[in-house]
């Protein structure tokens, strides 16, 4: 491989002065901590890594970049699953990870803003007693960033309910791929002019740095029900989901397990899931009266549709149990698989029937097994594709497989991604959603903030020289392995 | 048929010669004269027209319900209106996906009608803009217009989940999707939202409708000062009651809220408000109905310009008494606002100078003022600003999708 050419003279010392010596990672081992996100298939050495302390210090290192003709790459955590904080081998990595700091809590304008490196959690933790949370809930949230969240959009199980990262941001501070800083959005909505912050949001690192972000908190709910419902086939339980949504019912959160992800929950962590061909976990909150008559309306819905068991948890623990199995089914495949790749498609939630029946006919064709589980509320579907990168070929299978089933998810009108981006690893699948012509808008309007296209490159949008690569093989997140967070 | 100007020639070979005709006094934009009016039927022709003008440097202002062409600054030129009425037709309506897709120059009292009529299911697009049932899906995103079910449903923004448009150039494009769960390439969709037609015109939309709950309970909240009625917003943002409305009017000294619901939710939710001050009592029958209609569309229904106003929560009672204040010195005042939000309208006399006021003690508490109703000549009103450096950006992005200011130009005010 070509070696890229090393930071031009000066540039280190130029970093070093900005943030302090100790804060500019030259060393191999230090960089090679940074090579990878969360999709660990794709590796790139920076040359670099910069982890500043305050904005002011964003904007030198940016202007020192842009100065310089050096691409960079922001990143937060590193949980991403898209390869979206994946170095570019010709540019350094701007880690936000020193930038923690909860800056103001204020529950009187239900708000709070933090830094870009605040976890995820931290925000709902500062704000728990006082009756407040933050409602986009990963579940990497433990360590995740709010500066991740807002480049990825992400979501959570609650998303179905409480809507995106979009939905709860009021207003960013960003540090153009030029160094100018932007305050976008701010305390209230519906700021004058265009709407920078929405386009922002979701942008993948691409179009600059989110330093400090304004978050809009929620009010806890009065109550929250939970139950799962076993069912014989995943064809029942998607017809209860249907029935949920056409009874005009919109649960918190609507899961659903396949028999394949049940027996692996059951046989690696025992969680007590009834033997059956489909769970489905779903949880309801609200004012109490309304919930308790809306969850006696889909208990009798699963009824009606099938379900040979209902289990509804009566306290806390009883919830928490129910839960276990979903936010263990991850960890648990990589108990029962010696690998797997998750993919993250979107569907019509009215053609899940379809679209899994087509899934259980690509595990034929390709022989390997899927394991679905996912949110079934808004058709965001997470098959986990499981193989054995020491099988010869398995790899290879298991990628066409999972780019096959994303094939079936557009043939019936869904997107190529629901919550983890599209980074570097759908880059070139964009095609398959997007016309040339789309394609050429969205980099125009890229290229208003970033006209040198030095922000994080070779993302989110196809070029021809990205193409032709194929990404190295999965292995599971330190966190999974862990056991700190489960991929969703 | 009046005699064709001479511009008509090039398009009407574009749209047919049944789809351009002069502008006539209806016309008019404020005091803008437009020249001609096309009418296009298809996102082609649409973007041929565009093609056309740009080459031309004609500057065009697409047009839908024509509800709310004196939104935003006034616009510095204008020689096309493009008509998008005739893109009116419906696309798709998927009821157990609670999405639907229709051409941009729907009217939304047509959408309604048609989503509502799927059997088996109740639902509908959540959004009460002031302008009725007249404005169509495009000028509807194009304005991000709301009313007062923003409390629980948000604007266009939320409620967007797709879009088709064309630029100055003729270029036409995809943005989102149609489903809700979706982060696939830039959400371009936030751009359209809001941008008041100086960014492309937008040919289709998808959208995201709601399950219409069964029951509706109204609570209302007469008289006493702005901070006794602001005590009330506050204790019901504590408590657990999930309005759907919650307008506050002044100088009515009024609040009133709603809540959808299940049958005992509904009661519940509405007995708890109740609770929550003195003067508030649970409304129903011919009453809620009374206070439904007083609150819909509001501060429009007088003369005078229309500004939209947004502050912060705390900021509620202090905005209420500026607003109080301009009630006394005898100007007409009339404000609506999302009690639970901090946004809202306020229609004042026309008169830059009581504009001047409100603007000032809005900003001075921390929020913002736009216009959504000048006064037809006016052009020399004053708005809040974006952040400088955001405005360059906004500048930036106006230039990257419409470089030869075709589209509305000068109707956002500061970016072009
Ligand atoms: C076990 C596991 C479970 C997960 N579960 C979920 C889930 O339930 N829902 C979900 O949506 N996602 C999930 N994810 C994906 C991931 O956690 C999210 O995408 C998260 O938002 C990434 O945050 P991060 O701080 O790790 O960002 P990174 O991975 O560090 O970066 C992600 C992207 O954001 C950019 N970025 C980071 N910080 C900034 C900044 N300050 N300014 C500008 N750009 C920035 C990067 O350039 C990159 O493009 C999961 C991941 C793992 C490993």
């Amino acid at each position: 491989m070509d070696q890229p050419p090393p930071l031009a003279p000066g540039v280190l010392e130029a970093l070093r002065q900005v943030v302090g010596p100790k804060w500019v990672l030259t060393g191999m081992d230090a960089r090679r901590t940074y090579e990878c996100d969360g999709l660990t298939g794709w590796r790139a050495l920076p040359l670099a890594v910069v982890l500043p302390a305050t904005t002011a210090e964003v904007v030198a290192v940016v202007r020192l970049c842009h100065q310089h003709r050096l691409p960079f790459v922001p990143r937060g955590a590193g949980t991403g699953l898209s390869g979206g904080a994946l170095p570019t081998p010709d540019g350094i990595v701007i880690g936000l990870s020193r930038m923690r700091a909860i800056l103001e809590v204020d529950l009187e304008n239900e708000r709070v803003r933090v830094q870009a490196g605040v976890a995820n959690l931290a925000v709902s933790r500062a704000v728990d007693a006082a009756g407040y949370f933050y409602a986009p809930d990963p579940s990497s949230q433990s360590v995740c960033t709010i500066g991740g969240n807002v480049a990825e959009n992400s979501g959570g199980a609650h998303c179905l309910k409480y809507g995106f990262t979009t939905h709860h941001v009021l207003g960013a501070t960003l540090v153009t791929p030029d160094g100018r800083v932007a305050r976008l959005g701010g305390a209230v909505p519906d700021g004058p002019g265009y709407d920078l912050l929405g386009f922002v949001v979701g942008s993948e690192g691409t179009v600059g740095i989110v330093t400090e972000v304004t978050l809009r908190i929620v009010r806890q709910p009065e109550r929250v029900q939970t139950l799962l419902g076993a069912f014989p086939s995943v064809d029942s339980a998607g017809a209860a989901v249907a029935a949920v949504i056409a009874a005009g019912i919109v649960p918190a959160a609507m899961e659903m397990m396949d028999r394949t992800t049940i027996e692996a929950v059951e046989s690696t962590m025992h969680a007590g899931y009834p033997d059956c061909g489909a769970a489905l976990l779903v949880e309801l909150d609200g004012p109490a009266p309304e919930c308790s008559s809306l969850f006696e309306e889909v208990r009798a819905l699963c009824q009606a549709n099938g379900a040979t068991e209902v289990r509804v948890a009566h306290d806390e623990a009883e919830r928490a149990r129910l839960w276990r199995g979903r936010k263990g089914a991850f960890s648990a495949m990589g108990r029962v698989s010696p690998d797997y790749y998750v993919q993250d498609g979107v569907i019509p939630r009215s053609q899940l029937p379809q679209v899994l029946a087509g899934i259980r006919d690509l595990e034929g064709e390709f022989g390997l097994r899927v394991a679905n589980v996912f949110h079934a509320g808004d058709g965001n579907l997470h098959p986990l594709i499981l193989y054995d990168r020491r099988r010869p070929g398995d790899t290879e299978r298991a990628r066409s497989l999972a780019e096959r089933i994303l094939d079936l998810c557009l043939a019936v009108g869904g997107s190529l991604t629901g919550e983890h981006g599209v980074g570097r690893d759908k880059a070139c699948q964009m095609p398959k959603l997007f016309s040339v012509s789309d394609q050429a808008v969205m980099l125009r309007a890229r290229r208003a903030f970033d006209p040198l296209e030095l922000c994080n490159p070779g993302k989110v949008l196809p070029t021809p020289r990205l193409c032709g690569e194929r990404p190295g093989i999965y292995r599971p997140h330190l966190l999974e392995t862990a056991g700190v967070a489960e991929r969703l | 048929m009046s005699t064709r100007p001479p511009e008509a020639g090039p398009l009407a070979e574009l749209v047919g010669p049944g789809a351009v005709r002069a502008a006539g006094a209806a016309d008019a934009i404020g005091d803008l004269r437009p020249s001609l009016v096309v009418r296009p039927g298809t996102a082609l022709e649409v973007a041929a027209v565009l093609r056309a003008a740009t080459e031309r440097g004609w500057a065009v202002v697409p047009r839908g319900g024509g509800t709310t062409l004196l939104w935003g600054g006034r616009p510095h030129r204008c020689d096309v209106v493009l008509d998008t009425t005739g893109l009116d037709a419906l696309v798709e309506h998927a009821p157990a996906d609670l999405v639907c897709v229709a051409g941009a120059g729907m009217r939304l009292g047509a959408l309604q009608a048609t989503v509502g009529a799927a059997p088996g299911f109740h639902q509908r697009l959540m959004l009460d803009p002031p302008q009725g049932e007249d404005a169509t899906l495009g000028g509807l995103v194009a304005t991000r217009a709301s009313g007062p079910l923003r409390q629980r449903y948000g604007t266009m923004r939320d409620l967007l989940i797709g879009a088709q448009f064309v630029l100055a150039d003729g270029t036409v494009a995809r943005t989102g999707g149609k489903v809700a769960k979706n982060v696939a390439g830039y959400d371009l969709d936030k751009l359209l939202v809001g941008s008041l037609g100086t960014l492309a015109v937008i040919v289709e939309v998808a959208l995201r409708l709601h399950p219409v709950p069964p029951v509706s309970r109204t609570v209302v909240v007469e008289g006493g000062e702005p901070r006794e009625l602001v005590g009330f917003l506050a204790a019901v943002r504590r408590a657990p009651v999930v309005p759907s409305l919650l307008e506050v009017l002044w100088p009515d000294r009024v609040a009133i809220l709603r809540v959808d619901s299940s049958t005992a939710g509904a009661e519940r939710q509405a007995e708890i408000a109740a609770g929550l001050h003195p003067a508030a009592r649970v409304v129903d029958g011919a009453e809620a109905a009374g206070w439904a209609d007083r609150g819909r569309g509001r501060p429009w229904r007088g003369e005078g310009l229309v500004a939209g106003v947004g502050v912060p929560l705390a900021a509620i009672a202090p905005l209420l008494e500026a607003v109080e204040r301009e009630h006394q010195r005898g100007g007409p005042v009339d404000l609506a606002l999302r009690g639970g939000l901090g946004v809202g309208e306020i229609r004042l006399a026309p008169d830059p100078a009581a504009l001047e006021r409100v603007r000032l003690a809005v900003e001075g508490l921390g929020g913002h003022l736009d216009l959504r109703r000048r006064p037809a000549a006016a052009s020399d009103l004053r708005t809040t600003p974006p952040d400088p450096v955001a405005r360059e950006l906004m500048g930036a992005v106006k230039g990257a999708l419409d470089l030869g200011g075709t589209l509305s130009p000068g109707r956002l005010g500061w970016a072009g």
